[in-house]
C-alpha cells in the first residue's frame, strides 16, 4: 500500500503528459481564469486535457506577475497553445538549459539572439522559424 | 511491608508445611515453581524514567509499534500528495516563466540559439 502511494506521488509528471486527462470545459473555468486565458478561448475545446491543465496552472501565476510579464503572457499564450507538444517540450528544455548558465552568459545569449533577429539574420522571425517538431 | 520482608516471614511457614506434603503435591509444586521461574523476566526500565514489569513493557512496546504502523500509510499518503502537488506547481511555474521572459518563445526553438547554448553548456 505504501509503495502504491509513493508511486502515486511519483506518477505526477507522467500525468502531466497523460492524454487520458479529461478535458476541462471552458465554462468550468473561474471568471478570472477565463479572463487570463481569453486569447486561447477559441482553441480551448480542441486542446488536450493535460495541456488545458498546464495552461490553468500557468494562469494561476498571472496575478503575481509584473505588468510587463502580464503583457508578455497575454501576447504569447495563444502561440504557445498552438504549438505541438514536441515544440513545447523542446522550448522548455532550451529554457531550462539557459537558466543553468551564469547570469552574464544568459544575458550574452539573449542579447545576441535579439540582435540577430533585429538585423534579420537572413530569416524571418516567427513561431515556425527553425522550430522542431513541425 | 515490602516483598522481601513478606518472603522471609512466609518462608518458615512454608518449610514447616512442606514436610507434611505428599509426593504428588511436592511434584506439582516443583512443576509450578519451574513454570513460574520460566515465565519470570527482569523488570524493564523505560526511557530511564520508570521501571515496569517485563509484561507491561512488552504491551507498551507492542502498542507503540502498532500505532506507528497505523500512522505509516497516512504519512506515506501525505508525502505522496506533497510530491505530486510540488510537481504540478513546478509544471505551471515553468511554463509561466518561459512565457514571461524577455526572449520570445521563438528563441527557444531557434536552432542557432540552441547551438549557441549547447556550446556554453559544460
Amino acid at each position: 500500500m505504501i509503495l502504491a502511494l509513493v508511486l502515486l506521488g511519483l506518477a505526477g509528471p507522467a500525468a502531466a503528459y497523460d492524454p487520458n486527462v479529461p478535458p476541462t470545459p471552458w465554462s468550468q473555468l473561474s471568471a478570472n481564469e477565463q479572463r487570463i486565458l481569453a486569447p486561447v478561448q477559441s482553441d480551448w475545446e480542441h486542446l488536450p486535457g493535460y495541456q488545458q491543465q498546464r495552461l490553468i496552472s500557468s494562469a494561476r501565476r498571472y496575478p503575481a506577475m509584473q505588468p510587463i510579464q502580464k503583457e508578455r503572457f497575454e501576447a504569447r499564450v495563444k502561440d504557445w497553445a498552438a504549438m505541438t507538444p514536441e515544440q513545447r517540450r523542446a522550448a522548455r528544455e532550451t529554457f531550462q538549459g539557459l537558466r543553468k548558465l551564469p547570469p552574464d552568459k544568459q544575458h550574452e545569449l539573449r542579447e545576441r539572439w535579439l540582435r540577430e533577429r533585429q538585423t534579420g539574420g537572413g530569416r524571418p522571425p516567427g513561431p515556425s522559424h527553425n522550430a522542431p517538431g513541425r | 511491608m515490602n516483598e522481601k520482608e513478606f518472603a522471609s516471614r512466609l518462608k518458615p511457614w512454608l518449610e514447616r508445611s512442606a514436610h507434611n506434603l505428599g509426593e504428588i503435591q511436592e511434584t506439582r509444586l516443583k512443576a509450578a515453581r519451574l513454570r513460574a521461574l520460566d515465565a519470570y523476566r527482569e523488570p524493564v526500565r523505560l526511557f530511564g524514567l520508570v521501571t515496569v514489569a517485563a509484561g507491561t513493557a512488552q504491551t507498551i512496546r507492542y502498542s507503540f509499534v502498532q500505532r506507528a504502523l497505523l500512522f505509516l500509510p497516512i504519512v506515506a499518503l501525505l508525502v505522496a500528495l506533497g510530491i505530486q502537488s510540488m510537481q504540478e506547481t513546478d509544471v505551471g511555474e515553468l511554463d509561466a516563466q518561459l512565457l514571461t521572459q524577455e526572449l520570445p518563445v521563438d528563441a527557444y526553438l531557434d536552432q542557432d540559439f540552441r547551438a549557441w547554448l549547447a556550446k556554453q553548456e559544460p
